[in-house]
């Protein structure tokens, strides 16, 4: 488990309505700072900037999906320790696993409540070496 | 399609050897032989009778003149007579209707023993009362019927011996009596004629039977000759039906080839194109003449495309020669259109195991690819799509709820309950959707591993609990289950179960328990979910497990659900080679029960 309480979180999304409530929920409610990214290309720059604890990654998004853009972070030599959450409307066990299998810290299926996810991310941070 | 084998059967046993080529027994054989003997004696016969009456008769004139006249007319008479009775077995044997040759073999004996006897009896009476020169006409006249009975008789020797037996015997006797000296050398030398006589019958009767066992022989032989000739002209027919039946199946199948919907090509052992039906004529668009002699790997199919078949994959099939199905194989046609095609290929071998020929069989499914491709990608972008917004909807609505924007109106809570339980019911909709499409496509995998099912009973009604709550029903298990193993897959086990506990608490009567049970028996644990509801109505109850089904429209109003939870209960169970059904329960209310293999794990 790590040191330090989970505090700073980007949040690589497209769509704008889910970035608001994530936002409201994880400042609101988990009393978080969240940096929000629209576009999978500017990813690696906004989490450069901003030196996030975590990163959550949509599925599936315009351009580029989550999962490559997971492996560019994987491969970023200032990125790759940063832990990776996917959350993500695909919601079978088998997509789940496959998930993992790639190195991500944790999934959470879409819908997600936003009263439980700080909760959610905590627990996930909590889990982590 | 049984005939052929039918045919070879026949021609099996056909072939096995039958009566003819069975060797005789030898008393068979020597019986027929004997027959033939008797055939020959009886048919000299009447030549001997004729000659014997003749000589008797020019002995009875010779002799006439003097006082023994009485004598010589009773010997003449003796002779007409015994000449008659031998006529007669004659005309007996050439109607007989047995089969005894011996019988009458002795009834010949007879005769010509009486005959000869009557020849001596001529000897001994006339011989001595006679002139000098009559004593010579009788001596040479017994001689000479001695002798010229060899040729007659001698086809049974015996027979010979004793009819001349009959003649000299008397007469050597009476020569040897007479008193002079000539006649007693003569009565020497009458038995050494007689023994040379019989010697030569002798003789001539091993002749005779040699000829005869030879012409028997013969006769068999012509007899086999025939019934091999019956024989094989019969084989022959069988084999000419056979052969017809052949290329009138040969017919058939070619007719099959030819209007058969699927591609249908023949190749030899190194892929080369034999023979092409029309339809893969039709399916590749090239005209059978330039396909056939061609590298069917060169000419249909893909060469640079990922599941192709290669010279490396024909030559391990063309190695094994079992048959292979169900390969999708990319093809090109010949305007360099790229098709999908499934093949089965069939090898054709001899009985040495040789591969003689391929034989493949293909269609077209490449739109039924593409259409299995679409759905799949419709199915997950409407999960997508569909979830997208209810997130954003949900998600906002949980918000407002959570209190962290401060006090709201009562009314303004009440509506914004209302609309996240809907949002709730959509998505339940939209998940349930997606498992029955998924299920029933065969597109579901489930995740088993061994867990206590104990526990997720225990799981189960702590998660279920707050939902029973809002209905006013209180969720029960005994304090002490029983510890049971199952194999299945945990998340979708407790989708059944959160099923059947939510279904009992919006059917339960507010303020009741719906009550859990779990029973292990034998290989198999039950787990029971029991409420005092209203039942199940009859006319419902055959449909209870079948997509929405509901028993009455209104109660999704009133109590929610998508009508497909326990349609999806009885497919997810089966999956996990459980069972899944209801029972009324006793006092009212209803029972609903699933059961599982019980799981014990290996020592």
């Amino acid at each position: 488990m790590p040191a330090r309480p989970l505090s700073r979180i980007c949040y690589v999304e497209d769509d704008e309505d889910i970035q608001r409530i994530v936002r409201m929920s994880l400042e609101r409610l988990g009393k978080m700072t969240v940096e929000l990214v629209g576009d999978p290309f500017a990813a690696i720059d906004a989490i450069l900037a901003f030196k996030p604890d975590l990163v959550m990654l949509d599925w599936m998004m315009p351009g580029m999906d989550g999962p490559t853009l997971f492996k560019k972070l994987r491969e970023h030599p200032q990125i790759k320790d940063i832990p990776v959450v996917f959350i993500t409307a695909k919601a079978s066990s088998a997509e789940m696993d496959q998930l993992r299998a790639l190195g991500a810290a944790g999934a959470i299926s879409k819908p997600f409540s936003p009263k439980d996810l700080p909760e959610q991310l905590r627990a996930i941070w909590g889990a982590l070496p | 399609m049984n005939r052929p084998s039918a045919v070879i059967e026949q021609s099996a046993v056909s072939a096995a050897p039958a009566g003819p080529f069975v060797a005789a027994p030898d008393a068979a054989d020597r019986k027929h032989v004997l027959a033939e003997r008797v055939e020959l004696l009886y048919r000299q016969s009447a030549l001997g009778i004729i000659a014997t009456i003749l000589v008797a008769t020019v002995a009875t004139a010779e002799l006439w003149y003097d006082q023994y006249k009485q004598l010589v007319i009773f010997w003449w008479i003796t002779a007409l007579l015994i000449g008659a009775a031998r006529f007669a077995v004659e005309v007996a044997y050439r109607r007989r209707k047995d089969d005894d040759p011996e019988k009458w073999l002795r009834w010949f004996a007879i005769g010509a023993l009486a005959a000869g006897v009557n020849w001596g009896f001529a000897g001994s009476v006339f011989f001595p009362s006679r002139s000098d020169e009559q004593q010579v006409f009788v001596a040479f006249l017994l001689a000479g019927m001695a002798s010229g009975g060899i040729p007659l008789l001698s086809s049974a020797w015996w027979i010979y011996a004793l009819y001349a037996g009959g003649i000299l015997i008397p007469f050597a006797y009476v020569l040897g009596t007479y008193g002079a000296r000539l006649f007693t050398e003569l009565a020497i030398l009458v038995p050494v004629l007689y023994a040379a006589n019989v010697a030569i019958a002798f003789r001539l009767d091993r002749v005779f039977a040699s000829g005869l066992r030879l012409r028997h022989a013969y006769g068999r032989l012509a007899q086999d000759h025939e019934a091999l000739n019956h024989q094989l002209e019969g084989q022959i027919n069988e084999l000419m039906d056979a052969h017809r039946e052949v290329a009138a199946s040969g017919r058939k199948l070619a007719l099959f080839a030819e209007r058969a919907p699927i591609a249908v090509l023949e190749m030899d052992a190194n892929a080369t194109i034999l023979d092409v039906n029309p339809a893969a004529e039709t399916l590749f668009g090239y005209a059978s003449t330039e396909l056939i002699g061609r590298s069917v790997l060169h000419m249909l199919f893909s060469r640079d495309k990922h599941g192709t078949i290669d010279e490396a994959w024909w030559g391990r099939f063309a190695a094994a020669a079992q048959p292979a199905s169900a390969f999708q194989v990319p093809c090109i046609r010949r305007d360099g259109l790229e098709l999908v095609c499934e093949f089965s290929f069939t090898p054709l071998v001899n009985d040495e195991s040789k591969l003689l020929s391929v034989i493949a069989q293909g269609r077209d499914v490449t739109q039924q690819l593409e259409a299995e491709r679409i759905k799949r990608e419709f199915t997950s972008t409407l999960s997508h799509e569909l979830r997208t917004p209810l997130t954003s909807i949900i998600g906002s609505l949980q918000l407002l709820q959570s209190g962290v924007f401060g006090d709201m109106d009562k009314d303004v809570v009440e509506l914004i309950t209302v609309a996240e339980r809907n949002g709730e019911r959509l998505l339940d909709l939209i998940n349930d959707l997606l498992d029955i499409e998924k299920i029933e496509s065969g597109k579901f995998t489930l995740v088993p591993e061994a867990l206590s099912l104990d526990d997720l009973v225990r799981e189960s009604l702590v998660l279920n609990q707050a939902f029973a709550e809002r209905f006013g029903v209180k969720l029960d298990v005994p304090a002490e289950l029983p510890r049971v193993q199952v194999y299945a897959d945990r998340k979708r086990l407790l989708q059944v179960l959160t099923n059947l506990l939510s279904n009992a608490a919006k059917f339960s009567p507010r303020g009741l328990s719906v009550e859990v049970g779990l029973a292990v028996q034998g290989d198999t644990v039950r787990v029971d979910v029991q409420d005092r509801g209203p039942g199940i109505p009859e006319e419902f109850r055959g449909r209870i497990f079948s997509r929405f089904a509901q028993a009455d429209s209104t109660v999704t109003r009133q109590k929610g659900g998508t009508g497909l939870g326990l349609a999806i209960c009885k497919r997810l169970i089966e999956l996990m080679d459980g069972k899944i059904g209801f029972a009324d329960r006793a006092g009212g209310g209803t029972r609903f029960f699933f059961e599982l293999p019980v799981h014990r794990e290996a020592a």
